[in-house]
């Protein structure tokens, strides 16, 4: 899953013949005057700016100044441009032609396991949660198009009247085309609007989830998905990405600010089961991690160094299952150099470590793990007899 | 009994590298389990034609590698399974074409990071086809005593510890490829192991899901219970637990699933599988696959880690009310054992192998080299340098620092003696023929022998034995040599002469025996030599390879070495000649016809062949 940002979501919009407004996306607010004077649009429309940036509740924020001349546009862009938001800056703002209209529509598209889903409805806008019950639905069979009279008939169905009903079905129709030759997994446009000037459609805002693993046939694919945690990546997970980008096998984290009990754990899915013992049992964890596909030891070591520097951890959860191919021994070296060298730096102060894994070379690594008690280290090392998530019931009843 | 795999798969493995340690792990379990080989060939045109070593125990198969999928069933029509490890722009068009294959019945995907698109439509294709297609991102498909599909059961040891070489009772259906495992073992620890375990994998839109898979145990008479283990994410468990709401069942299920944390955390932050992503309105969260689990009847534990003991639970009510019928265990030791590599049985003692060569000088086992003991680094730190390295490597001893000082100046003195020489010029003519570093200095180094450089050793050999056999008998030395060798090497040069001396001879000797401590027996014998042969012929004197010879003698270097400073000392500057020659881009070297002298017959006539 990957969503994309508004302005490459726009670029994709055109290229596949889905109107929307006039918008140009900057970093720098003298360039925006600039384009004024290359563009009539900007000098004469109403004008819209929106922070450009993986940022949840923009407008509560102050992040999206609305009905702005190109110089209010501009003064908007210079506050906005390099105001921290929590752990993130805002760098990029959107500034978009405001389109004067009455009714504005949804329109939304997204896979499932048998093809996708067109869902729409004539009460779109900010309230289209209460309004879920006007929503049609119109099932697409996987690699079937349907005809433009099939999706005038849902429109129809959806409230839509006369010709309105048939151009919002054409604009589906393209909807559907953009979803399927650019591997996405969902589109959401929310309003579209018709102009009153011209009467012309136009997609106001959209939202939209394309599968980064088919990037290999996208050549035109000029940018990156934005984190889907919910807020900027934080430093320490970009480096983490980093490396995870550069080796066979992962390293994955995310910090979760406020957790006292530290994973550093093994395994897409053994990783989330430890995520949840912590819960179950009333701890709060610090972060997300995860090692897999046998990594090499230093990537292993530089997540180790990493979630020992997590503030306030009171536990580290070495867990992981029984590995089919991720060498325990190996990944365990880069554990344990992970764990001396925060130790040396004066990290893992009344830290105590729990470990319990499984897989080739286990004897040797888990011997390995367990001679760092003669280190001084607080270290306490199970095999696989320990059932996998009960070391985080020992930890928390410490 | 099993699921998808047994005794009679046969499989291709459609893939490189990956798939290779794929098949050798899958031939582990066919030695344990004395099965035929699974894997019958590898389809990867990269590599069309090459032979893989599978070792079967100690027994050594060749599987061919294919261009292509049609001629790898062509050739071995037995093939009904087909695993895909090729990457992800790849595997689509792999998998669809097993999928055509007529013979395969099953394709399982091992390959992460695939569209999903991809996937929803091999999906599709294979419902079309009445096929299996498993995956993508699946660790692979384990029938205990039967067969095993990719990697999953981990290393040999594990096979035996979670009693994967005889069915149990239990089938097991995950996602992820280590809690595949895992379940496998929780099974042979706390029940009687597994009958088959599949790993679906956790991608959005797996391939096949827990209902189909489901359906197969519920046929499969030895499988009494399935342990599922799913995460938060699609509706494949839900759709699972409408499966054994809707009729009667046989089949026990016990389940964990993954993700019930992403309640309590920041909103919209989510990690795990690709597929592990809860949909809108909680839709396809775990605590809904949970309780969904649970209202049906299945026995789902609060953590993971209480799958133990919800497995024994259902194990020891299934022994109690008689569905299973305890058998006695096997003695593990009766069990093969994996044939060893040479290496860890002569780490046990218990081969002895003759080797192939010894060396004495220089040891790379360690973090970094050690000449002769020494580590490197260590060398560099206490103020060594290159002529100490050449010294151990070359006569195994530390020399003193007076020592040193003379090897770098025999180095210095012999490092180039311009372009005209035979080994520079050489070099040169192969540089300008645009021939590559190493191969031109080789062209110069060959120049190097009886009439060019290659004295050093002769002349210290035999100015050695005049020392040992005439010390006070120049002109018997002279004598001997005259009967036994002929002109004496190191004597003698083509344009220096005593009244045009050798400036290099003069430092050399002038140093070693001014500046030096060196007790010089050899040198000296040589310039008393000298004082003879010059007597008779002006040019007769100890030249620079006689010189370097006898000093080198005098160093105690082993005389079978000597050559070996010029062959080092003029490698700098051939390798200098072939940069200097590729700086100015020189052209080809042909020589003008006046340089040569074409003493050849007259034009004639070929006369017809007899």
């Amino acid at each position: 899953m990957a969503k994309i940002l508004e302005g490459p979501a726009m670029k994709l919009f055109n290229k596949w013949g889905i109107p929307v407004p006039n918008y140009v996306v900057i970093m720098d607010p003298d360039r925006l005057a600039q384009l004024g004077e290359a563009n009539k649009w900007l000098r004469e429309s109403k004008l819209v700016v929106k922070a450009h940036e993986a940022i949840g509740g923009r407008f509560k924020l102050g992040l999206v100044k609305l009905g702005l001349n190109l110089d209010g546009a501009v003064q908007a862009a210079k506050e906005m441009i390099g105001r921290e938001i929590g752990t993130s800056v805002v760098r990029q703002v959107i500034v978009a032609e405001m389109l004067d209209h009455d009714e504005e529509y949804y329109l939304s598209i997204a896979g499932n396991r048998d093809g996708t889903e067109l869902l729409l409805s004539n009460k779109g806008g900010v309230d289209i949660e209460d309004n879920w019950d006007t929503v049609k639905h119109l099932f697409i069979p996987l690699d079937e198009t349907p005809s433009i009279e099939r999706i005038t008939e849902a429109a129809l169905d959806a409230g839509f009247i006369g010709e309105v009903a048939e151009r919002v079905a054409k604009i589906a129709s393209r909807l559907i085309l953009c979803f399927d030759n650019e591997d996405a997994q969902s589109i959401e446009i929310n309003p579209l609007v018709i102009r009153k000037s011209d009467m012309r459609f136009a997609a106001l805002d959209a939202v939209m989830n394309v599968d980064w693993d088919a990037r290999f046939r996208h050549a035109d694919w000029d940018f990156k998905p934005v984190s889907e945690i919910g807020r900027p990546f934080t430093e320490a997970e970009q480096q983490i990405m980093d490396i995870d980008a550069r080796i066979k096998g992962s390293v994955k984290l995310v910090e979760v600010p406020g957790g006292n009990i530290a994973l550093l754990t093994a395994g897409g899915g053994a990783s989330v089961f430890y995520s949840d013992a912590v819960v179950a049992r009333g701890g709060s964890i610090a972060n997300y991690a995860e090692y897999s596909g046998d990594p090499p030891d230093w990537a292993v070591e530089a997540l180790t160094v990493t979630i020992c520097r997590l503030p306030n951890i009171k536990h580290i959860i070495v867990g992981g299952a029984i590995a089919n191919f991720t060498d325990v021994k190996a990944t365990f070296n880069g554990i344990i150099n992970g764990f001396r060298e925060s130790k040396s730096k004066g990290y893992l102060e009344n830290v105590k470590i729990w470990v319990r894994r499984g897989g080739p070379n286990e004897n040797l690594g888990l011997a390995a793990m367990k001679k760092l008690q003669e280190e001084g280290f607080d270290i306490h090392v199970y095999d696989r007899s320990m059932p996998m998530t009960d070391i985080v019931d020992l930890a928390l009843n410490s | 009994m099993s699921i998808l795999a047994n005794r009679d798969t046969r499989a291709v493995i459609i893939g490189g590298v990956a798939g290779l340690n794929a098949a050798k792990r899958m031939a582990q379990f066919d030695f344990l389990i004395n099965r035929p080989l699974t894997v019958q060939a590898f389809v990867y045109p990269p590599e069309e034609g090459q032979q893989k070593e599978i070792y079967r125990g100690g027994e050594l198969n060749n599987v061919t590698v294919y261009s292509s999928l049609n001629k790898a069933v062509e050739e071995n029509p037995e093939i009904n399974t087909a695993l895909i490890y090729i990457g992800a722009s790849r595997a689509y068009q792999s998998a669809k074409e097993a999928l055509d294959s007529k013979g395969i019945k099953l394709v399982t995907m091992i390959t992460e990071g695939v569209p999903e698109k991809d996937a929803k439509r091999l999906r599709k294709y294979a419902l079309e086809k009445g096929k299996i297609f498993n995956g993508p991102s699946s660790i692979g498909i384990m029938s205990a005593g039967e067969c095993r599909l990719g990697v999953i059961g981990g290393e040999y040891k594990n096979l035996k510890l979670c009693n994967l070489y005889r069915p149990g009772s239990f089938g097991v259906i995950t996602k992820s490829g280590g809690l595949s495992n895992e379940a496998m073992w929780l099974c042979a620890q706390n029940g009687d192991g597994i009958t088959s375990a599949v790993a679906i994998g956790g991608d959005s839109y797996p391939g096949t899901d827990f209902v189909t898979y489901l359906n197969m145990f519920e046929n499969d008479p030895d499988t009494k219970a399935v342990v599922i283990v799913g995460e938060v994410g699609g509706t494949l468990e839900e759709e699972a637990a409408e499966w054994l709401d809707k009729e009667i069942r046989r089949i026990k299920v016990i389940a964990s699933i993954g993700g019930t944390c992403q309640d309590v955390l920041p909103q919209g932050m989510k990690f795990g599988h690709a597929g592990a992503k809860e949909g809108k309105k909680g839709l396809g969260s775990a605590r809904s696959k949970i309780n969904a689990l649970r209202a049906a009847g299945a026995v789902v534990p609060e953590t993971f880690g209480g799958l133990s003991k919800a497995i024994k639970q259902v194990y020891q009510e299934l022994l109690k009310s008689g569905v299973i019928k305890p058998e006695a265990e096997l003695d593990e030791k009766l069990l093969p054992t994996l044939p060893p590599s040479v290496q860890e049985v002569m780490k046990q003692g218990e081969v002895i192998v003759e080797p192939l060569i010894r060396t004495t000088i220089s040891d790379d086992r360690g973090e970094e080299p050690r000449y002769v003991g020494y580590a490197a680094s260590e060398l560099c730190d206490k103020g060594y340098g290159i002529e100490d390295v050449i010294a151990l490597l070359w006569n195994k001893k530390l020399p003193t620092r007076e020592e040193s000082e003379i090897i770098k100046r025999i180095i210095m003195i012999s490092a180039d003696h311009g372009p005209a020489v035979s080994g520079a010029f050489g070099s040169i003519i192969a540089a300008c023929a645009g021939i590559d570093l190493p191969q031109a200095v080789s062209a110069g180094m060959t120049m190097i022998g009886p009439r060019f450089g290659g004295a050093v050793t002769n002349a210290g050999k035999y100015f050695k034995y005049g020392v040992k056999e005439y010390p006070n008998d120049i002109p018997g030395f002279l004598n001997w040599m005259k009967q036994n060798v002929g002109p004496v090497p190191g004597i003698g040069h083509r344009v220096k002469s005593l009244k045009n001396p050798d400036k290099r001879v003069k430092y050399l000797v002038e140093y070693v025996k001014g500046k030096t401590t060196l007790h010089t027996p050899c040198l000296d014998y040589a310039l008393e030599v000298e004082k003879i042969t010059t007597s008779k012929k002006d040019n007769l004197i100890l030249n620079v390879d006689g010189t370097i010879g006898c000093i080198l003698v005098d160093l105690d270097f082993p005389e079978y070495s000597l050559n070996g400073f010029f062959v080092l000392a003029r490698t700098i500057g051939m390798i200098g000649h072939w940069i200097d020659q590729n700086n100015q881009n020189a052209r080809l070297i042909r020589l003008y016809d006046y340089l040569i002298n074409y003493a050849v017959k007259e034009e004639r006539e070929v006369p017809e062949k007899r």
